[in-house]
């Protein structure tokens, strides 16, 4: 049961009647009584929430950050349904629209739309409808509840897409398709054709050009179908917050520029996200699957308080992979970490694959080692720089194990990422 | 499609009316007990209040020795007629000079009126005239001839005394003002007691009170024991109550429908559209916090030492970085390329870069500006 503020104004005006008129008991229990009779013929007159009908339909999947609309349709068989509907979503799924106002006569239909702009990653849930209907006095009326599951799913933003184009220049360059590449390593035989001015006379095909006419030339390209296996760290070290989001966000969007481009490279994918235990797990989809399975993948994974557990980690990636291939490990540089879990367990895979240790640094350690005004900031300042310190020591102590490390700051970690794959490829490691 | 969340009201009403039967048995009950058990009236003088202000202790006195005691708060037992009886006024309320007049003409054999106002001793006790003088507490001999006091013999008296016409016996007073005085007015006697404080369960036990109060109250078997109260009559006739009440009557309707209305708007406001929606959040940590904590660690145990090692080292770093120094070259080729390149003293360039860890805060201060200048200077020669 509500009441509306009609029946409060009327109460209202129930205390001047007692006042000026009738200032005796039968006053006020006149008043109550008119206030609670007509509460009460407007409830007994009012249509049913419960016997709506409702379902949805709309968007299922947004990127995080743009809008989703999820469409609500109210059916009502019963009588007129007057009021208000609330469309309840956790706080997170970032609802635009205050209440909706309804009024729906009997064996009509009307189509709600909510606007939802998450404000975080991941599913959320729609909860329950709440539908308010008021009397046709509009003093009172029946609220009830419907659950209409539904789901949108925020997905990552890929902020870093930006820096995509002018990573597949790059790759183009690579491939010989605007620059001709000489033989060597990480390269492999692409084609014939026919030699034109200006050629390495180096890569002319003598025994073709016997068979021929013209001077044959051999084209190269880059090695395809390796194998590149991203791994994020979701532990306690991805939790941390850098800027305005935490590691793992970071780490996300690095992984999924380098997915994208290393899918247009021809390299085959793969993502593991892993803590103590394995939080997402694609392997190897089909070019164009890649980076819609990988957000998925991703939309529901976020950073857990328990330290990573790199056994696991190393043991599903050398199960995974056969060939040698690049592995791409996204976790945080702290060097006991580091040194007490990760370096006991990582030979196998250094000696069998190409490692990149990829973290997020944080912009902050920076601006405290460099503003040094009072005491309070120059101890700040003495921290930074020891912190500083032990992650380079840990750097070195990784290159010097075969690891290549990208360490950068929030902005630049996934074009970083990418320039490193790319000279890798260059270099022919893969 | 949907479903409906909560229970319809068939299914409420079957799921609540057993609680809703037995909570009402249980008030019913409660309200059976209270109505039976309970004390007709209440409050100071009351013949059912048993505190010390009350007068239970005189009621049940009274009853043993055979007087029928009928309290009551009902303005009409006192004024309906009752020939052979008496009626004893306790003090308090606000009665209008036409309700005393209706007392004083119901025909009572007998009023006893304990610490009366002006207005009732005008109308019912005709002479008598509050001396606005009051007796301190004292053991006090009657001094008069009314026999009731006499028997009695000393009594605890205290509080107003009144000067009575020659025609009233007067007693237990200083001489000048009595606060016992009897009264004779065409066939009814008129007891005015003044001192509010002897009949009361407290003092009834001390000297002759006890004597005092069955002398003078219980004359008769029937004895109506009216409380007033603030009757709401007393505007009307345009007569002025004893002191003003201090709410006017009608107030006390519209308070009752304010009350109503501020419920009505409470029902209103408090209706929530749909509950609450519930969210796990995310843990907020800061990737810094450790780094600024150490920074605490620090300053709290004045680790100057650490820290100029810190800044020392990250200052090495750099130079090395810009100079091209291999990394484990050791310090006095440092400090020559170092001074070479700048062109500072090298004695100076060896005690800011190898030397004691400074002993003050300030001296920490002058190190990592020194440091600091060292640094940009390498970085823009």
């Amino acid at each position: 049961m509500v009441l509306t503020g009609r029946a409060g104004v009327l109460a209202g005006l129930g205390v001047l009647f007692v006042a000026l008129a009738m200032p005796r008991w039968a006053g006020v229990g006149l008043v109550v009584a008119v206030v609670l009779l007509v509460c009460l013929v407007d409830l007994l007159l009012a249509g049913s929430p419960r016997r709506l009908q409702l379902s949805r339909e709309g968007d299922t999947a947004v990127r995080l950050g743009q809008p989703a609309v999820v469409t609500l349709l109210v059916a009502n068989p019963g009588r007129r349904v007057k009021g208000l509907l609330r469309d309840a979503w956790p706080p997170s799924a970032g609802v635009q629209d205050p209440p909706h106002k309804l009024d729906l006569p009997n064996g009509e239909r009307r189509r709600l739309t909510t606007h939802l702009v998450p404000t975080r990653r991941g599913d959320r849930h729609a909860d329950r409808v709440t539908v308010r209907s008021i009397g046709p006095l509009g003093f009172a009326g029946r609220q009830g509840s419907h659950k209409v599951p539904w789901t949108v799913r925020a997905l990552p933003p890929f902020n870093s897409r930006k820096h995509l184009p002018s990573r597949l220049a790059r790759l183009r360059e690579l491939d010989g398709r605007t620059a001709l590449m000489v033989r060597g390593q990480g390269t492999e035989f692409d084609s014939l054709r026919d030699y034109v001015p200006g050629d390495d006379v180096r890569s002319i095909d003598w025994r073709a050009t016997a068979r021929r006419n013209t001077v044959v030339l051999r084209t190269w390209r880059p090695e395809r179908d390796r194998q590149v296996a991203i791994v994020i760290d979701s532990g306690r070290m991805s939790a941390g917050r850098v800027g305005d989001a935490p590691r793992l966000d970071h780490a996300m969007d690095a992984a999924l520029l380098l997915a994208a481009l290393a899918t247009r490279a021809g390299d085959r994918v793969s993502l593991l996200a892993c803590d103590s235990e394995v939080r997402a797990d694609v392997r190897r989809p089909a070019p164009q699957d890649v980076l819609p399975s990988f957000v998925n993948a991703l939309a529901n994974v976020d950073a857990q308080l328990v330290q990573t557990d790199f056994r696991v980690v190393v043991s599903q990636v050398l199960e995974r992979l056969g060939q040698r291939s690049l592995v791409v490990l996204l976790t945080g540089l702290d060097p006991a970490v580091i040194e007490e879990s990760l370096l006991p367990v990582i030979g196998p895979l250094l000696r069998r694959h190409v490692v990149v240790l990829a973290s997020v640094a944080d912009p902050r350690l920076t601006e405290m080692e460099s503003t040094r005004s009072d005491m309070i900031e120059i101890y700040g300042a003495a921290s930074a720089a020891r912190t500083r310190l032990d992650r380079e020591r840990v750097t070195a102590v990784l290159t010097r194990a075969g690891a290549t490390v990208v360490d950068e700051n929030p902005d630049q970690i996934a074009p970083a990422l990418a320039d490193t794959y790319l000279s890798l490829k260059k270099a022919g490691r893969l | 499609m949907s479903t409906a969340v909560g229970r319809s009201g068939t299914e409420a009403w079957r799921a609540l009316r057993v609680p809703l039967l037995a909570t009402g048995v249980v008030v019913l009950g409660v309200l059976v007990l209270l109505i039976a058990g309970a004390a007709r009236t209440s409050g100071p003088f009351s013949p059912d209040s048993a505190e010390p202000a009350g007068a239970k202790a005189l009621a049940a006195l009274l009853k043993n020795h055979g007087v029928d005691v009928m309290g009551t708060e009902d303005l009409q037992t006192a004024v309906d007629s009752a020939a052979g009886k008496t009626l004893l006024v306790a003090p308090g309320g606000s009665l209008s000079r036409s309700d005393w007049q209706d007392i004083a003409r119901a025909g009572w054999s007998h009023i006893v009126l304990i610490r009366p106002s002006a207005k009732a001793l005008e109308v019912v006790a005709p002479g008598v005239l509050d001396a606005s003088s009051t007796l301190p507490k004292d053991s006090r001999s009657p001094d008069c001839d009314l026999p009731a006091a006499v028997k009695a013999g000393t009594a605890t008296v205290s509080g107003v005394s009144y000067s009575a016409p020659d025609s009233a016996i007067a007693c237990y007073g200083d001489g000048i003002n009595h606060t016992v005085i009897r009264l004779e007015t065409g066939g009814q006697i008129v007891d005015v007691v003044g001192s509010t404080r002897t009949f009361t369960n407290a003092e009834l036990a001390d000297d002759g009170n006890a004597a005092l109060a069955l002398n003078l109250i219980g004359t008769h078997p029937e004895l109506v024991w009216y409380l007033p109260q603030y009757e709401t009559d007393g505007y009307d006739d345009g007569d002025k109550a004893d002191g003003p009440p201090l709410v006017p009557p009608d107030v006390r309707y519209i308070a009752w429908a304010l009350a109503f209305a501020a419920f009505v708007v409470a029902i209103w406001r408090g209706r929530r559209l749909g509950p609450v929606v519930p969210e796990p959040l995310p843990v907020i940590v800061h990737a810094a916090e450790t780094t600024e904590g150490r920074a605490r660690l620090y300053r709290r145990s004045r680790a100057r030492d650490r820290a100029a090692a810190a800044l020392r080292e990250s200052a090495l770093g750099k130079l090395h970085k810009a100079h091209g120094i291999p990394r484990r070259a050791d310090p006095t080729a440092v400090v020559s390329t170092v001074a070479a390149r700048t062109g500072r003293d090298p004695v100076l360039l060896y005690e800011l870069l190898y030397g004691q860890p400074p002993a003050d805060d300030s001296d920490l201060m002058f190190l990592s500006n020194q440091l600091d200048v060292l640094t940009l200077e390498v970085r823009h020669p």
